[in-house]
């Protein structure tokens, strides 16, 4: 499928961003700077990383296909989704991350909590991270396989050895250089297909007009809002109450790989700027990724299979150049994931497993080495665990809902950790392994408690809920923090009106 | 309980309505914030009208509504 131009484009792509990675290794001196990128980042790159980071290879396919089957109100997870949390995060948590001096979300949670909590935090998300890793490696180097015909083994040995080498050497700032350029390679080349498949279905007005005539179960289509008793898995209660309520809060505040960009930032308005301006980004995303599915009902119409949607619309529309481009746009959706799990995971895992645990007081240097080796530890057990992946073929969406389920206590204990002052150690503790649990259970009977497809955004809601009464529960029971443990720590209005002091 | 049946009578619009509404509640809440906390990190001398913060998320909130408002 792909030609000359092609294979020419995405060849020049790949050596760009090994370049361009390496580039930073001169800025890295110290741990701070491998972790932080010495606190000297700019809010425009930050806030570009975050989204670019935040779309990975599979959502373009994934996200196109749940377009082509349920319509506009896909869109839902990076508006309402996304913009009100980065907001929050924005104005109510980085600063307090920030000014903290903070390397790890379970950082806080140890200062706020305990060590058991921040261990179990941080304990999950490596696990995640690491099992994510080699799944996401194969799951894209399948897709770019049926795309392009891209062989796998390429697909999985390239994106490791380019990335694994500027991760390695220039830490986050070659991280969040690199997603720039991959921010616009992604725009640039989804911008593309996006007009181009406009033209061929006679622009917006021409195409909504034609799935309004393609019968019932295209009714829907372009409500953003669906009902409560649709079956599609977003019920406008779902999006409410456990997408905007809080997966999206528990997305943008308690994400390392999310967070931890924000940390990078020069000065605390470069902090909260990098949430506002990656937001604003945000909005636009929808129109990459949803569109082309949307476009699809009017060209491919009667797919089996929605999945199907995006690759067909590229074959059928993009001409030799822009095919290369978008295939780019791909790899750059798998770089900048992959970069972030091997950047936060060799943080989360330096920070609060081996400095507290393995090795305390050593000088800086030497958790810089622990951090690099870790991200090639790290970046070895993805590639040789990949191709377990093709055993189960289930494992991807396992994995991604599994984390789905951790999203609501986390966030029940970082809201009540920050905003209520007489949240305890043994509450947040509680409420953790309580909710976590809880969310187990409701996933394993699903069909017994719920009635829509896919319940994600009920079980976050419910388990989050939980979360909350356990934590306040457990919390009036035991003895309160002093106002000594808790500076800096619990939200106060001071932070708003005046300068540095917490 | 788990499925929010008890809010199946709320008709597709008044749900818009909920979702128009949250975005004005967070956009007064945004302007409460003390101009001063918005600048944090800029030296006096070099604030100008568009390192608000306020105007960024005010900004982005309008246009979020306007999709809601759309669609």
């Amino acid at each position: 499928m792909l030609a000359g131009i092609d294979y020419f484009i995405v060849i020049a792509y790949i050596i760009g961003m090994l370049l361009l990675g390496l580039y930073f290794k001169k800025f890295v001196n110290s741990s701070e700077d491998y972790f932080l990128g010495g606190k000297s980042l700019p809010f425009w790159a930050i806030g570009m990383s975050i989204v670019v980071s935040d779309i990975g290879a599979l959502d373009f396919v994934g996200v196109s296909g749940q377009a082509y089957r349920y319509g506009i109100s896909v869109g839902n997870f990076d508006w309402v989704g996304s913009v009100p949390a980065m907001l929050l995060a924005a104005f109510i948590f980085i600063p307090y991350f920030w000014r903290g001096g903070m390397y790890t979300i379970p950082e806080y949670l140890g200062r706020r909590y305990n060590q058991k909590v921040r261990t179990i935090a941080s304990v999950t998300w490596i696990l995640f991270f690491a099992l994510d890793l080699g799944v996401l490696f194969w799951a894209s180097a399948v897709l770019l396989n049926v795309l392009m015909g891209w062989p796998i083994w390429i697909s999985i040995i390239s994106t490791a050895g380019v990335v694994g080498l500027y991760t390695y050497f220039g830490g986050i700032t070659a991280v969040i250089m690199t997603d720039v350029v991959q921010f616009f390679i992604m725009f640039i080349g989804g911008f593309a297909l996006v007009f181009l498949s406009l033209y061929e279905v006679g622009g917006w007005d021409s195409m909504v007009d034609k799935i309004a005539t393609m019968g019932p179960e295209y009714r829907n289509h372009f409500d953003i809002i669906q009902p409560q008793d649709t079956k599609s898995p977003f019920p406008w209660t779902g999006i409410l109450f456990g997408l905007t309520f809080v997966m999206a809060n528990a997305y943008m505040i308690g994400n390392q790989s999310i967070v931890q960009r924000c940390l990078t930032a020069k000065n605390e308005w470069h902090a909260k700027a990098s949430m506002i301006f990656g937001s604003a980004l945000k909005m636009f995303i929808p129109i990459l990724v949803l569109f082309p599915g949307l476009m699809a009902v009017v060209v491919h119409p009667g797919l089996a299979d929605g999945d199907q949607a995006l690759p067909l619309m590229i074959k059928s529309i993009l001409p030799p150049g822009l095919v290369g481009l978008m295939f780019a746009a791909f790899f750059a959706g798998l770089m900048s994931s992959v970069d972030s799990l091997l950047n936060s995971t060799a943080t989360l895992f330096t920070k609060d497993i081996y400095e507290p645990f393995i090795k305390k007081g050593a000088d800086d240097k030497h958790y810089l080495k622990v951090g690099q080796i870790t991200t090639l530890v790290l970046l070895v057990i993805g590639v040789v665990t990949s191709p377990i992946s093709s055993d189960f073929p289930g494992i991807y969406v396992a994995i991604q809902t599994f984390m789905s389920y951790f999203q609501g206590p986390l966030f029940a204990i970082l809201l009540l950790g920050i905003f209520w002052k007489r949240t305890t150690e043994w509450g947040g503790l509680s409420a953790l392994v309580i909710g976590i649990g809880f969310a187990i259970f409701l996933n394993v009977f699903k069909e017994e408690f719920f009635t829509i497809e896919d319940p994600f955004l009920y079980i976050s809601w419910w388990s989050f809920l939980l979360g909350v009464i356990i934590n306040v529960s457990v919390s009036l029971l035991t003895k309160k923090h002093t106002d000594e443990q808790l500076e800096g720590l619990v939200f106060s209005s001071k932070i708003l009106v005046k300068n540095k002091k917490l | 309980m788990f499925n929010f049946d008890w809010l199946s009578s709320v008709s597709q619009e008044t749900a818009k309505m909920i979702f128009l509404s949250l975005y004005g509640v967070i956009g007064i809440l945004v302007l409460l914030l003390p101009t001063e906390y918005v600048y944090e990190g800029i030296a006096k001398e070099d604030r100008r009208w568009w390192n608000n913060l306020k105007l960024w998320s005010l900004s982005v909130l309008a246009i979020l509504a306007s999709i809601y408002y759309h669609f």
